[in-house]
């Protein structure tokens, strides 16, 4: 990679250019490091603000509990005996390393209900104040919004990914067969169509309970066995194609038919445009016997694929013209590979811009979404379910300003980094 | 153009049917028996106690009750199951029940033995609800409840284990025997449920041949059912009421989507259309206040920017405009009702009523009434308009940008037109043709934000309902939500498409499908 080399001269690929326009826009940078910073309070979050020591001396023995959490939820190690019943915030050490947030999210200090971050609060030291303020069990605001970017982080990355996948793959579709360039023997069509009825009632219909008894248990378990479902699927749709290489050289079944992929798709794209996405989450919530932050997850995800899709669609329709796509068609390449090789990894980097988007669009129907109580269990702590606890009480002004002040930051620097790279990615700008 | 105008409204049918057909298939989904709430808002559930008469009206109301909302028909035209599921499995109408028996087709796959069971257990309890116990064994009657919990058990649960141990509890409880005194003295063992004992054999052996003459490989065989137009999809779409003759059958009673019946709401048996116009009401209010301020306010804002560009207002604004538009309006509503609608912190500080629309009695004059109005709406409407009308200032001003550089510009600037009349005459027409047609790409976004908004302060529109009908598993107005607004936003795109192409002559329809 040539942004790799330190040249003395100006970079002048294509990702030279852009960071170089980047870097002139002094906002996204900044929001670029906001960014940073918010990845980092999320992957360590444990470590910044938690009731267990990071490191403590307890009876003569040294621990580094919170290290110890993890171990013990991978299965690596079991928790000592004598640490079950330590309460950890108010326990005798003989010396001890503490989080620079003492408390974890859920930690209950009743002494400090209602602590507000500028009066006088009853803790025994600085170290111990509520910085933020707590609610009614003296649970600690900071803590709480701290593991809250967490959450925040996880649902940015996992509903995008999934959005990416499908956005990249069915734009990229759409845009490159078009109308008219998908073209499919007879003989596949008719298999395929066939096929996927028996893929579908194999692969999921005979499955239904095996996958929705994995559903109750836990959603990873679900996952596991959706993707077994999906390999099956996979493997069954190999039939089709394998038999269609036969049957390929007898003239009536050879016979190409065209498939207008572009218009199914678009179609597809107006249709889930069209539902306001906050109502569909609020319906499958009311279907959904336990709703969890992982099926919100998802289902933005899913639902979020149509404007990545759209923007692919448009970049592909400009690529497939390009001679080095006629090229390589020239060279007896197959359209999906021209299209999975070459024209998809060109048009990426301008994928980027949708995805910071979609990112800050994301944070904020999540926290709408806890911010109304959906879909969030109790143990798990979220900005806009702390955000509501400020409903219930006027006097806790800390919990209407700071909470939403993350999510607004958030959203900001997500909003601001993609409009960043527009401008940076815009061929007018290149000098 | 007609043409394309045309077109564009036929693509709205199938797109309409594929979003009612998604909205059914996650009603479909959805746990808990309808009619079962509505009996036992009514009264005491009388499974398992209660008197046999009881247990028999209560199954007559539940069947009444699902052929008036159409639950007695298949859920669609046709059915896609595997070849150990008979096609009449709808007709199981309690929801439990079937659940269970598809768990055993599930596991056993040969429903002739499956349905002789459940037959088999369906009559020891209805004879073990009308056995009728003599006075010389009083402990019988807590051996027929026995019975009779266990078959209620039996029909719930589909584990062998769990069924195992029913079915002993229902063997202990036939075979027990007392010592009694006959007529002439005698003491002889006394069977008090022998009556019954028949019954409970044929649960027994039925039980066994289910295990035994399993054909679990039947489900690997696809089967297709047809149901043509008596399912429950097409009922909910089109009613069963006859369209162009008289209602003769009074068990016909559904009007259908397409008449504006969208069934009942479960918790007070109101009609949807009722608790819908009540709603939209005030949402439309919202949003059409919400609409008159935004375009008044954001037009001149867009244009005056454009027409500033580069300078440090410009620049300043811009960013402004932008970062305004990141704010999310729950924190901005959740602020202002803290601060702003009590006293806790200033006494001046209590502005607005917190929630609600106030009460408006019959001594308010229209005056009256309409500030009293706008006063409880100020703080909504607010929340609902600053981030469209920072996205939309944004466009104006872009749009408008593109406009000053082209030549006609630069033209009536030659010919010595003063500025204003420049900008606001020649270029602003022509740079609101996307910006009035942007609002359809809102639509989704406003409805979404009405749940919010109303939540916030408590106001009886429809995206409140539409948080309270989640909530409460409402489903029939939870639905119908769902698809009004999804019909409302591709009506609002159509919209925008038309008047996109009838205000601008210039846009090429055979590229646009495309």
């Amino acid at each position: 990679m040539s942004q790799e080399q330190k040249n003395k001269k100006p970079d002048q690929s294509y990702w030279g250019i852009v960071k170089r326009q980047f870097k002139k826009n002094r906002l996204a940078v900044w929001s670029l490091r906001v960014v940073y910073l918010i990845f980092f309070v999320g992957i360590f979050a444990d470590f910044l603000a938690n009731e267990k020591p990071l490191y403590c001396k307890l009876e003569g023995k040294t621990h580094f509990p919170v290290l110890l959490d993890y171990g013990v939820s991978m299965g690596l190690v079991k928790m000592p005996p004598e640490l079950l019943n330590v309460d950890w915030v108010k326990a005798d050490y003989e010396s001890v390393l503490r989080a620079p947030i003492p408390y974890s999210p859920l930690t209950q200090d009743f002494d400090n209900a209602f602590a507000s971050p500028t009066k006088k609060q009853d803790v025994t030291s600085w170290r111990f104040r509520h910085l933020l303020g707590s609610d009614q069990l003296g649970r600690d605001l900071l803590s709480g919004l701290i593991h809250g970017t967490r959450i925040a982080m996880l649902v940015g990355i996992v509903s995008m990914s999934i959005a990416s996948f499908f956005g990249i793959l069915l734009g990229a579709i759409a845009g490159y067969f078009g109308d008219n360039r998908l073209q499919v023997s007879r003989v596949t069509l008719l298999l395929n169509v066939v096929f996927v009825f028996f893929g579908w009632f194999y692969a999921f219909e005979a499955r239904t309970y095996i996958m929705s008894d994995a559903l109750s248990d836990s959603f990873g378990s679900f996952s596991f066995q959706f993707l077994i479902s999906l390999l099956l699927f996979l493997a069954i749709m190999f039939i089709p194609n394998l038999i269609a290489m036969l049957f390929k050289g007898i003239s009536f079944l050879g016979k190409p038919v065209t498939i207008p992929i572009d218009i199914i798709i678009s179609r597809a794209i107006e249709i889930l445009n069209s539902i306001p996405i906050l109502l569909l989450i609020l319906s499958v919530c009311a279907v959904v016997k336990k709703p969890s932050i992982m099926l919100i997850m998802v289902i933005i995800g899913l639902t979020g694929w149509t404007g990545i899709a759209s923007y692919i669609r448009a970049e592909l329709l400009k690529v497939r013209s390009l001679e080095y796509i006629e090229a390589a068609q020239s060279l007896g390449f197959s359209e999906w590979r021209i299209m999975l090789r070459h024209a998809i990894p060109n048009s990426l980097t301008s994928v980027l811009i949708t995805v910071a988007f979609g990112v800050a669009s994301a944070i904020l129907t999540e926290s709408s979404l806890s911010f109304l109580g959906i879909g969030v269990q109790a143990d798990v702590v979220t900005w806009g379910k702390l955000l509501n606890e400020a409903r219930s009480e006027v006097s806790s002004w800390w919990f209407a300003v700071f909470p939403g002040l993350a999510i607004f930051v958030t959203v900001t620097v997500f909003n601001l980094l993609g409009e960043g790279l527009t401008d940076a990615m815009d061929p007018r700008l290149k000098q | 153009m007609l043409v394309y105008i045309l077109k564009r409204i036929l693509y709205f049918i199938p797109t309409f049917f594929i979003i009612a057909g998604l909205t059914f298939l996650l009603g479909t989904m959805a746990p808990g028996d309808p009619v079962e709430l509505k009996l036992s808002a009514g009264m005491q559930s009388s499974e398992g106690q209660g008197q046999a008469s009881d247990k028999l009206t209560g199954e007559k109301a539940y069947r009444e009750w699902n052929e008036k909302l159409g639950r007695d028909l298949p859920t669609f035209y046709f059915s896609v199951t595997s070849k150990s599921y008979p096609d009449t499995l709808y007709r199981v109408l309690r929801k439990t029940e079937r659940d269970n028996l598809e768990r055993l087709i599930d596991r056993y796959g040969n429903w002739p033995q499956i349905v002789a069971y459940y037959k088999s257990v369906k009559a020891l309890e209805s004879a073990a609800i009308s056995l009728s116990i003599d006075a010389s064994d009083s402990t019988a009657f807590s051996r027929v409840k026995t019975v009779r919990e266990s078959c209620n058990n039996l029909y719930r649960h589909y584990e062998n284990e769990v069924n195992q141990i029913d079915l002993d509890n229902i063997k202990t409880a036939v075979n027990t025997s007392i010592q009694v005194k006959d007529s002439s003295g005698n003491v002889i063992n006394y069977l008090a449920l022998s009556p019954i004992k028949a019954q409970a054999d044929a649960v027994f052996s039925s039980y066994d041949a289910m295990k035994q003459q399993a054909t679990t490989s039947l489900k690997y065989v696809p089967a297709i059912h047809w149901y043509g137009l008596h399912n429950q999809f097409h009922r909910w779409l089109f009613g069963d009421v006859p369209w162009f003759s008289a209602n003769t059958d009074p068990a016909k009673v559904s009007k259908g989507f397409f008449r504006g019946d969208f069934g009942d709401s479960y918790l007070d048996n109101r009609p949807v259309n009722s608790i819908l116009r009540d709603a939209m009401k005030w949402t439309l209010l919202m949003n059409f206040i919400a609409f008159i301020i935004i375009y008044s306010i954001s037009i001149p804002v867009g244009v005056s920017l454009a027409v500033k560009k580069g300078t440090r207002f410009d620049k300043a604004m811009t960013a402004s405009l932008f970062i305004l538009y990141s704010v999310p309006s729950f924190w901005v509503g959740t602020m202002l009702i803290i601060f702003f609608t009590n006293n806790y912190y200033a006494n001046w500080m209590d502005i607005f009523p917190p929630y609600g629309l106030g009460k408006i009695g019959p001594e308010y004059t229209t005056w009256a009434k309409i500030t009293d109005r706008s006063y409880h709406l100020v703080l909504p409407i607010f929340c609902g308009v600053y981030g469209a009308f920072a996205y939309i200032s944004r466009q104006m001003r872009g749009g408008m940008m593109s406009v000053l550089r082209q030549d006609y510009i630069r033209t009536a600037f030659a010919k010595g037109l003063a500025p204003n009349t420049v900008y606001w005459k020649h270029a602003l027409r022509n740079s609101l043709i996307p910006i009035i047609t942007i609002f359809s790409s809102f639509l989704p976004a406003m409805i979404s934000g009405a749940v919010i908004i109303e939540y916030l302060f408590t106001i009886p529109g429809m995206g409140r309902v539409s948080y309270e009908s989640t909530v409460a598993l409402n489903y029939p107005v939870q639905f119908t939500i769902l698809m009004f607004s999804a019909i409302l936003t591709m009506a609002g795109t159509l919209l925008s498409d038309i008047l996109y192409v009838i205000t601008d002559p210039r846009i090429s329809f055979t590229k646009r499908e495309g």
